[in-house]
């Protein structure tokens, strides 16, 4: 590496890809997906349902379905290629070392037969080799982090309420200080105030320790308040990137412009527009620009598949009508 | 790393943790037991209604007891003189004391409620036509003689089965898809036969066509001593249980398969695959663990199937237990000895349930009673 450390990204995502096998032909979920994340970022991942938002979380910390199809591209930690480890050298060095993750469906991500407390140390015991009444003392730290009684360590999971299970896993991801926390939609399950609380948490985690998120959601409203970067998804690809302070007052890609128009404000008096049409299908996706159907801008160009553009100031975005400044 | 302050409180969670659990197993099992209970109670008197149909078999006895005198006096010289009036009524006086005796003069609903008390408190009575190999009339004596013949065939079968079994689903689900998975997959059928059909089978090949294991029975005759019994023993269980063996081998593996499937699919296993912790442990923690209670429940529905099988396939290996006894005593008519087999193999089947209830509140933390404290 020549870079110096300081300025060497803690994550470097190059052309991910993760594709499903199915009796009807790939499905192409993550399908080149490239970013960077610096040290005590929070990047959110926005998309609609079947983006390849999860996947994209799954293929980060290499949970691989049954029916993989292909899985290829370069994941670097701290500038170093994660892709050529071992799958035990992996599960040692980088699971819930290096990156640790908040599961969409968090709610069931306890195992109902083992205490939580001792689901929330196992890591440290697994990892660190701690004894469990040492690795205890420390969940017990990480559940005051998130704001719940060390009361509920003894616990098992039937007996918390959704929010405090949610907590307790957001625990779990945090208990053994990883550098990069996975949160793939945390709060989606929640009531309007857990929610909020569970984002004052992150938010919180963030400024005292330095911690980097990637949160994953489609929930344009929450995500806004911790994003210091933003990555839109569309089809299996990103088709802007963008720091958050830009993105949000002003996204570039007209599928983000879009997406912007059709979250309700309370400030301004306006009806929510909705994009019409669907997605396309992941298993047979058009040859040009993916979101050529939908687009009320489209021209000739989109017919061929659009690169990522630079648009300068670290923002990027896959649409023919930034061919100005050139491919990236 | 700046953290907060530790703790103010030990997470010493595990004591107070153990006597709620020990509470709520507690409590558990006494209801459990007053359950259990009922239903023994209920299954008995079912049985006593049924072996004396209804109260039918006591006129049969009459019938019997007053041929019985009749004949004992008609034959007795000592009455040869009597006239027939007071002959007759000798006969009927002596019918009646006998009658008495039997408390047959007893309305039968009333009675049964005493054969109920009777048979749960084990007092078992007499046989009226068997006899245990010592010679005894005491049905208790006959029962305890064939007893530890069932418990240790059937014993040793489910626990084989079991532990085989759930072994062999766990390195299934490993390979889902495999063709061993999808021979095991199409084998499961063979479970729809029950143990004393293959043991027909077995018997036929392997006692008589290649003359390897003995045909029935339970030790050579005469019995050896010592460790010559033993071998001898297990010489004579291994077609039985290869014969349960097989008859529960594949369904269970095929069942407790698709159990560990569906429980390595969720959201806890694959967060524990994230936490980075080893497939050994996962497979240990997250996917045998919270599977054991329906495994252990659909166990005890296997141990109860194989009791009531354990009729026909005793008779099928002439296996002296108590299933070969309760076949016998049907064919007789041996009332006492039907009921009291009935009534052992109701106190077997709830104290297997009643373990394996216990079990399953161990292994379960969600398992409480209804009004237990939350």
């Amino acid at each position: 590496m020549t870079d110096s450390p300081s300025s060497t990204p803690l994550l470097q995502v190059q052309d991910l890809v993760l594709h499903y096998r199915t009796r009807r032909g790939p499905v192409r979920a993550v399908d080149g997906v490239s970013f960077d994340l610096r040290r005590g970022e929070a990047m959110v991942v926005l998309g609609e349902s079947g983006c390849g938002k999860t996947s994209l979380s799954r293929a980060l910390l290499r949970l691989l379905p049954r029916n993989l199809g292909a899985f290829s591209g370069r994941v670097m930690l701290d500038g170093q290629d994660t892709m050529p480890l071992s799958e035990e050298k992996f599960r040692r060095e980088v699971r819930w070392v290096k990156v640790s993750m908040v599961m969409q469906a968090a709610m069931n991500a306890l195992n109902p037969v083992v205490r939580v407390g001792d689901q929330v140390a196992e890591p440290l015991q697994v990892h660190r080799r701690w004894s469990r009444a040492k690795a205890l003392e420390r969940a017990a730290e990480a559940f005051q982090w998130v704001g719940i009684s060390t009361d509920f360590l003894a616990r098992y999971p039937f007996e918390l309420s959704g929010g405090m299970r949610q907590r307790a896993v957001l625990a779990m991801a945090l208990v053994t200080e990883p550098d990069l926390v996975i949160l793939d939609e945390p709060t989606s399950a929640l009531d309007v105030l857990t929610q909020a609380n569970i984002m004052n948490v992150l938010k919180r985690i963030k400024r005292d320790r330095g911690t980097s998120f990637i949160l994953i959601t489609h929930d344009v409203g929450t995500s806004s308040e911790i994003a210091d970067r933003v990555a839109l998804m569309y089809a299996g690809q990103i088709v802007e990137l963008a720091d958050a302070a830009r993105f949000f007052p002003e996204p570039a890609h007209p599928y983000a412009r879009m997406l912007m128009d059709s979250v309700p404000r309370l400030k301004v008096v306006k009806q929510p527009d909705f994009i019409p049409g669907h997605p396309p299908n992941l298993l047979r996706l058009p040859e040009g620009c993916r979101f050529a159907d939908r687009c009320p801008h489209r021209f000739a160009r989109c017919a061929d598949h659009p690169p990522l553009f630079d648009l300068g100031e670290r923002r990027e975005s896959r649409c023919w009508l930034h061919h100005d400044g050139g491919p990236s | 790393m700046a953290l907060r302050e530790p703790a103010e409180s030990h997470p010493s969670a595990s004591p107070r943790g153990w006597t709620r659990n020990l509470r709520r197993v507690a409590v558990f099992t006494l209801a459990r037991l007053a359950a259990l209970f009922v239903t023994v109670l209920i299954g008995v008197y079912l049985a006593i209604v049924t072996a004396n149909m209804g109260g039918k078999v006591d006129e049969l006895r009459e019938v019997q007891i007053r041929s019985g005198v009749a004949e004992a006096v008609r034959g007795d010289p000592g009455f040869q003189d009597l006239p027939a009036e007071q002959r007759n009524a000798l006969i009927e006086q002596r019918v009646q004391i006998q009658r008495e005796r039997l408390r047959l003069d007893q309305p039968f609903i009333v009675r049964s409620f005493g054969y109920l008390y009777q048979a749960m408190r084990l007092n078992l009575g007499r046989a009226e036509h068997m006899h245990s190999d010592r010679g005894s009339r005491q049905v208790s004596a006959i029962i305890l003689e064939r007893l530890p013949a069932t418990l240790g065939l059937f014993g040793t079968a489910s626990l084989i089965l079991f532990f085989s079994s759930v072994a062999a689903a766990l390195v299934l689900s490993r390979r889902y898809g495999s063709r061993l998975d999808r021979m095991v997959v199409g084998l499961a059928p063979t479970s729809a036969a029950p143990g004393w059909f293959y043991g027909m089978f077995l018997i036929l090949v392997f006692a008589f066509l290649i003359p390897a294991f003995p045909s029935g029975g339970m030790v050579e005759a005469p019995p050896p001593e010592g460790f010559a019994y033993v071998r001898s023993l297990l010489h004579h269980m291994v077609l039985p249980l290869a014969a349960m063996f097989l008859s529960g081998i594949f369904i269970s593996i095929y069942s407790w398969r698709t159990f560990f499937l569906i429980h390595s699919s969720e959201d806890y296993v694959e967060m524990a695959r994230a936490k980075g912790l080893s497939s050994r442990m996962i497979e240990r923690r997250y996917v045998l663990r919270p599977t054991l209670p329906p495994i252990v429940t659909s166990f005890a529905l296997m141990l109860i199937g194989m009791w009531g099988g354990s009729i026909l396939l005793e008779q099928v290996f002439n296996w002296p237990g108590l299933g070969t006894l309760m076949f016998r005593a049907i064919g007789q008519r041996d009332t006492p000895v039907i009921i009291a087999s009935v009534v052992i193999f109701a106190y077997l089947l709830a104290a297997t349930m009643f373990i394996l209830d216990i079990l399953y509140a161990l292994l379960d933390p969600r398992v409480k009673l209804t009004g237990g404290r939350r």
